[in-house]
């Protein structure tokens, strides 16, 4: 009986490429790439404006086998630690009180960007070529859902095995609220999985996991441990054992396209367009979380970023790549500007805003204050006093009829969201690199807190058009909103934030921000 | 503390206060500088401990003199000059069991470099691989 043609194909093809006499896996490795796929009709929910070559490489030779094997004693050791010798020792409950806050924010937002890393590498997958490269996405994609349930996961060890469960359990909830959330899905979401496939991947992987994972997943764990934490270190440096992967892929996209005449034109906007995106939201969120959220401080969170960011990614990844014509980012000085000041900026508006969050947050101790200003020369003169002033008049105790956010209204400091990153800024109280910009479209106006966002506006402004807190509660009385947007705990009336930490300190409740009578309006209206 | 260039803390992050902001905001560092260095990040293992302080920094410490390594906490942070290199067959052997690159990567946190395999070895490099060397494949039999 004759054979069908595929099955001579496949007769023809193994007689040109013998399969391998052992299991070796990266002999196998070698022996798969020899199959090849044709990819003319590649169909991706975004294209790109740049070729990726077909011949790029994957630089760990992974086979689904070993794949698979690594993964689960990577999961195997952090469950087993977690259930076993974390769960014996009470670790959850040695967790200083204001570091367990920090990492309802961290683990919460991670989840996110995990979630979305997925779509982000799937399509990736979709827009390569070259079948190891495709092989390099397949594992990120696999990798990012198994980051979501770490990151969910020790949501839930912190919540039911920890102290103060409000806001490991329910923070998704508070999303409409809470001021943090549309900057983080800015960079954590869209900036992933929305555009040009290539500068997603730039997001994503050149700078989201190449350059910002570094602090956010590696140093993080040495501020966790110094604060007590042994939960975060056994889980996020698993998440990262993952990262150098993703690392290496976006390496290689940048690989792929390097002889591609468009890259000459768009890499360095587009790297720059992509350095700013995540730098001007990961740079005052997480310097706000490690020196705010601590009660023992690792180092000023500029030397962090200095180290992990400017010297480390910028010298060994973006430096390297001069001689094919990247630049170092035209946004660098600003960004640098950030690092030293912005996340002094933010903690002053976040703490003004506290009601409307989903994690409690505590005002500097005189000590902690003496590290700012032997760390940041010029601190108290800028928020020092004003901590004081709101010490001073009661902000911690819900009798004191005091927000902060007052302070700001009566000294006449309005504070905006900037459209492109939405993050909240207040030009005229601030020393990070924010100074205020309004333009109008469609008879709406927007405003900008640097240069660099508003250039992206510019260039395709219907792509910013999320409504920021000021303009979706304009009116509104905020115990209203609060109750709306689920900012209380399980009995209904006690919010989940709090201005402090304090275990034995009165707690806020709702009928304490009615009787203040605090009303929601827009900075713009009155420009 | 160690004085290398590539120490966690070399450079000016020794300096504090004033003195640091004075060299972080000096014009010379408002550009990216190239470096040739490489950073290491191990997730602290059985394994893994035995790697760093039998062979990289016991038999082979003097094979590459700038390589600095840190004890931070939950992981060690390594940095050298070139490259960093682990031969998983001699770790098989110190450990007394079968030990393949693919173990090596169950506790290997964070590249800051060119990192790959091949065979048995794990390399992390400054060299542009895929652009100025080209990435091999493990040899046919």
């Amino acid at each position: 009986m004759a054979i069908s043609a595929a099955t001579k194909a496949a007769t023809d093809a193994l007689a040109a490429n013998p399969a391998p006499v052992s299991v070796g896996a990266q002999e196998v490795h070698r022996w798969m790439q020899s199959f090849t796929w044709d990819f003319d009709k590649n169909r991706t929910k975004y294209s790109t404006k740049y070729k990726m070559a077909n011949d790029t490489k994957e630089q760990f030779k992974l086979i689904a086998k070993e794949y698979a094997r690594m993964e689960s004693v990577k999961d195997e050791r952090q469950f087993g630690s977690l259930q076993d010798v974390l769960t014996r020792v009470d670790a959850a409950n040695r967790v200083h009180p204001k570091w367990n806050e920090s990492m309802k924010v961290i683990s919460n937002f991670l989840e996110v960007g995990e979630y979305n890393a997925i779509a982000a590498t799937g399509m990736l997958w979709d827009s390569a070529t070259a079948p190891e490269q495709k092989n390099g996405y397949l594992g990120q994609v696999l990798d990012e859902i198994r980051h979501t349930n770490q990151c969910g996961y020790i949501n839930y060890y912190f919540a039911k095995q920890g102290q103060d469960a409000a806001g490991h359990n329910d923070a998704r909830r508070t999303r409409a609220i809470g001021p943090l959330w549309k900057g983080m899905k800015r960079v954590f979401s869209d900036g992933f999985i929305s555009g040009d496939a290539v500068e997603c991947s730039i997001n994503l992987q050149l700078v989201g996991e190449a350059c910002f994972t570094n602090p956010l997943i590696v140093a993080v764990t040495e501020w966790a441990s110094a604060n007590g934490d042994e939960m975060t270190p056994t889980v996020f440096l698993s998440i990262e054992t993952d990262e150098l992967r993703h690392m290496a892929n976006g390496y290689q996209t940048v690989v792929s396209i390097a002889n591609d005449e468009a890259a000459s034109k768009y890499l360095n906007t587009d790297l720059n367009n992509a350095f700013w995106t995540q730098q001007k939201y990961f740079t005052p969120v997480l310097g706000m979380m490690f020196e705010y959220g601590s009660h023992f401080k690792v180092e000023p969170w500029v030397k962090t970023w200095n180290r992990w960011v400017y010297e480390d990614w910028g010298g060994i990844w973006i430096g390297r790549l001069g001689k094919y014509g990247v630049e170092s980012p035209r946004s660098l000085r600003d960004a640098k500007k950030d690092a030293y000041w912005a996340h002094h900026d933010l903690f002053l508006i976040a703490y003004a805003l506290w009601p409307t969050g989903f994690f409690r947050l505590s005002l500097p101790t005189p000590e902690e204050a003496e590290w700012y200003e032997a760390n940041y020369p010029g601190w108290y003169d800028m928020y020092g006093k004003v901590y004081d002033e709101w010490r001073a008049r009661g902000c911690e105790d819900p009798s004191s009829g005091f927000l902060p956010i007052q302070w700001f209204i009566e000294n006449n400091h309005p504070i905006y969201i900037d459209r492109v990153s939405q993050v909240p800024f207040c030009p005229s109280y601030c020393k990070g690199e924010s100074t205020l910009r309004v333009l109008e479209f469609n008879g709406k106006k927007h405003s900008f807190s640097d240069q660099w966002g508003e250039r992206m506006w510019l260039s395709e402004p219907e792509r910013y058009e999320c409504q920021n807190i000021f303009e979706q509660y304009e009116g509104r009385e905020l115990s209203e909103v609060i109750a709306e947007g689920f900012g209380l705990r399980s009995d209904g009336k006690t919010l989940i934030s709090q201005p402090h930490t304090n275990k034995d300190g009165k707690l806020w409740t709702l009928d304490d921000i009615k009787k203040i009578n605090c009303v929601f309006s827009d900075p713009l209206k009155a420009l | 503390m160690s004085k290398s260039s590539n120490a966690y803390n070399a450079g000016i992050m020794q300096k504090t206060g004033k003195a640091f902001a004075d060299e972080y905001f000096s014009e010379d560092n408002q550009v990216v500088h190239e470096s040739h260095e490489v950073v290491l990040v191990l997730k602290k293992s059985d394994e893994l401990n035995t790697v760093v302080e039998e062979i990289l920094l016991g038999s082979h410490k003097a094979d590459n003199p700038t390589l600095v390594v840190e004890d931070r906490a939950g992981f060690w942070w390594l940095k050298a000059t070139g490259k960093i290199e682990i031969d998983c067959t001699e770790v098989s052997e110190l450990l007394g069991k079968h030990y393949s690159v693919y173990d090596l990567l169950v506790d290997v946190s964070s590249t800051i470099g060119r990192a790959y395999t091949l065979g048995e070895t794990f390399t992390i490099t400054s060299e542009l691989m895929g652009l100025d060397v080209k990435l091999k494949d493990l040899a046919a039999a």
